[in-house]
């Protein structure tokens, strides 16, 4: 077994591989989280809403948070399709 | 002047000491290998502290005993008590750290130096030290040449460690042939005499060497051949440790408030527990020889019993001193006091950016992150000013319409005169800080440093627009064109909207606030531009406003524009703690306002 090859191995077993993508990937999740729980009192807040001008801030708030999620939710998808990848 | 004497001083003893005696010319030489060493030893040390070393430092530090298990265990890895100075005062120069927690670092480094005695006693000595620093000299200069950055560390440690060893051997080997010509211990003085006389040569000696590790490391190598005796040995000792303390006080006239409080700590320390250890010099000894006999130490084994005399002394100034540390804090904060005081209408000056940060990268970089948002302070000053709110009323959660009414003051702030005293000499500043830092970085660490002196230009850019843009704020505010005049607090209100926006970024750790922030002030950017949004044309072709007004008003908005996009880009760069793709761009806010790509 070369050096490079024994290296591998170890990095692998150890789980240290990709330790950026796998910081990435928590840090995003985490945000995911966050931004769901904020998505789902928005929604309540806007039932609640009762004057135009705040529903209006609130549902471009909304919208905004959407995109986000679904931002990271791509961002979350890649980075599982690459490990996958190199997994092969 | 000293120094201009002291340096030719030093140079004809010298001469003549080589003259007189090729003996002496070994043992100097031995010295001088010795530090080359520990230079050596420091360098391969800094390869590694491009993150780790601070991680540990930063977290490690939080309480006191921690701050000197730190210091101790730093030391007595790197056996270079300096080097741990020299890392302390950079972090708190760079205000990673406090005051209190560098105290404890320092106090920790002084009894990590004494495992350098230990190890010299103990193995240096007794061993031929020179078999095993020859492999690690030939092992470390090859890593040395290698052009991956940890070898070349463990490299330069390797060397270090072989050039010390080299310099011990050295020493030794020139005391045992000086005592055949010269007998040193012939000049021995008893007493309280003969304990400040040899104080005041452990201090002269480690201010010459600049290191008192090499000077407790000679003091052994002279004690283990009978050249000086055990009694002035330790006096020896007491002067190192004193000594000491002024190479740290010189060293750190270059460095910031804090780090010249760091050596007045260490300087007051030092001094007392020498004091201290004069005053009770037969108790101590007499502890010496307790901890001696119960160890095991021989009665005749002055080195080691000299390795156990510094550890004391050393430990016992510790605890001494733990008590002490918060008024000790107190105290040199009382009486070293900054030298440039700011005061209103006067020139703010940098309050981070100095030599001792310029030590490592990553202390450089904080140093420079902590004065961004310091001209960040002065930017959000004189921005609001011009705006002519007040910046109570922006980091309050008063209504923006009520904001706006409440004016800062009747006359126009004159934002050129805050410029040049409160914004110009800092940005030169850190500009110029940058470009000397950037040459011991990394190319990711010049990345952050590049976007650092976007945020910095974007900063200043955003004050400059708000000069342009202040000239019509005061005429058409007070306009009888109602029309224009609630155009112009529409720009003020939408600006101080984005900057409470940006405090709160500023000021919060919530990931999840900041990117909906930013997002949300994007957003708003695009949407209400007059411009693009079609609300300009509308004033025009109802002739609502004048020409002139038009004009002004289509030349302001691009400004404040201008100004909302540099501050958002500053903010981005400067407190985001997003990760890097989650942040929208404008194809994203295209799509927003297109009302596309949403769930």
């Amino acid at each position: 077994m070369s050096f490079k090859k024994f290296l591998k191995s170890v990095i692998t077993s150890l789980e240290l591989g990709d330790y950026k993508v796998e910081g990435k990937k928590k840090a995003i999740k985490d945000l995911l989280k966050k931004l769901n729980r904020r998505k789902q009192n928005l929604k309540k807040s806007l039932e609640k809403a009762s004057e135009k001008k705040q529903q209006k801030e609130l549902k471009e708030e909304l919208e905004i948070l959407s995109f986000e999620i679904k931002k990271g939710k791509k961002i979350l998808y890649k980075l599982y399709a690459k490990n996958k990848k190199k997994d092969k | 002047m000293l120094r201009r004497i002291l340096l030719p001083t030093i140079l004809v003893l010298l001469g003549y000491g080589f003259w007189v005696s090729p003996d002496f010319k070994e043992i100097a030489a031995g010295v001088s290998i010795f530090l080359f060493g520990m230079l050596t030893l420091e360098e391969g040390f800094k390869v590694f502290s491009g993150g780790t070393l601070e991680k540990i430092l930063q977290k490690s530090t939080d309480k006191l005993y921690k701050s000197i298990s730190f210091g101790f265990v730093a030391t007595a890895i790197m056996q270079s008590s300096s080097l741990v100075s020299v890392l302390t005062i950079s972090f708190i120069g760079a205000g990673l750290i406090g005051l209190t927690q560098g105290i404890g670092i320092i106090l920790g480094a002084n009894i990590g130096t004494t495992t350098g005695a230990w190890l010299m006693a103990g193995f240096g000595l007794k061993v031929k030290i020179s078999a095993y620093a020859m492999p690690m000299l030939a092992f470390g200069v090859i890593l040395i040449f290698q052009k991956a950055k940890s070898l070349k560390g463990v490299g330069f440690i390797l060397a270090g460690l072989g050039f010390l060893f080299l310099g011990i051997h050295y020493m030794k080997d020139g005391f045992e042939a000086f005592k055949a010509t010269v007998d040193l211990a012939s000049f021995a003085v008893d007493g309280f005499k003969g304990l400040l006389i040899f104080i005041g040569v452990g201090i002269l000696a480690t201010v010459v060497m600049q290191s008192s590790h090499a000077t407790i490391v000679l003091i052994l190598a002279a004690l283990s051949v009978g050249q000086i005796t055990y009694e002035n040995a330790l006096a020896l000792t007491i002067g190192a440790n004193i000594g000491t303390t002024i190479t740290a006080v010189i060293g750190s006239l270059s460095s910031n408030i804090d780090g010249k409080r760091l050596a007045g700590a260490h300087f007051v320390f030092n001094v007392v527990t020498a004091l201290v250890a004069i005053a009770i010099m037969d108790q101590i000894m007499y502890v010496v020889e307790v901890i001696s006999e119960s160890i095991g130490i021989a009665n005749d084994n002055h080195t080691l019993k000299l390795a156990v005399f510094d550890s004391l002394f050393k430990v016992m100034g510790v605890v001494l001193f733990i008590p002490f540390i918060n008024k000790l804090v107190t105290f040199l904060t009382k009486t070293i006091k900054p030298t440039k005081t700011r005061l209103d209408g006067e020139y703010d000056n940098v309050r981070y950016l100095n030599d001792s940060v310029l030590e490592l990268p990553s202390t450089s970089l904080a140093a420079i992150i902590l004065e961004t948002r310091h001209l960040y302070d002065n930017s959000f000053e004189i921005i609001t000013h011009g705006l002519n709110i007040k910046r109570s009323n922006i980091i309050s959660s008063m209504p923006l319409d009520e904001v706006v009414k409440d004016l800062y003051s009747e006359h126009a702030v004159d934002i050129d005169e805050f410029y040049n005293k409160r914004i110009k000499g800092i940005y030169g500043e850190i500009i110029d800080f940058s470009t000397k830092s950037q040459s011991q970085m990394s190319p990711e660490d010049i990345e952050v440093l590049y976007k650092l002196k976007l945020a910095n230009r974007d900063m200043v850019e955003a004050v400059k627009d708000t000069k342009q843009l202040q000239k019509n704020l005061l005429k058409y505010s007070n306009c009888t064109n109602h029309h224009i005049k609630e155009q112009y607090d529409k720009i003020r209100k939408d600006l101080a909207g984005l900057l409470r926006d940006i405090n709160i970024i500023a000021t919060t750790n919530e990931d999840d606030v900041i990117l909906l922030l930013l997002s949300k002030a994007k957003v708003h950017t695009e949407k209400y531009d007059i411009l693009a949004n079609g609300t300009l044309d509308n004033l025009i072709r109802k002739g609502l406003v004048t020409n002139e007004m038009a004009t002004s008003l289509m030349n302001d908005s691009a400004y404040a524009y201008d100004i909302s996009k540099n501050l958002i880009d500053m903010a981005e760069i400067t407190f985001s703690t997003v990760n890097e793709e989650m942040l929208m761009d404008s194809d994203d806010v295209k799509s927003i306002l297109d009302k596309k790509d949403i769930a």
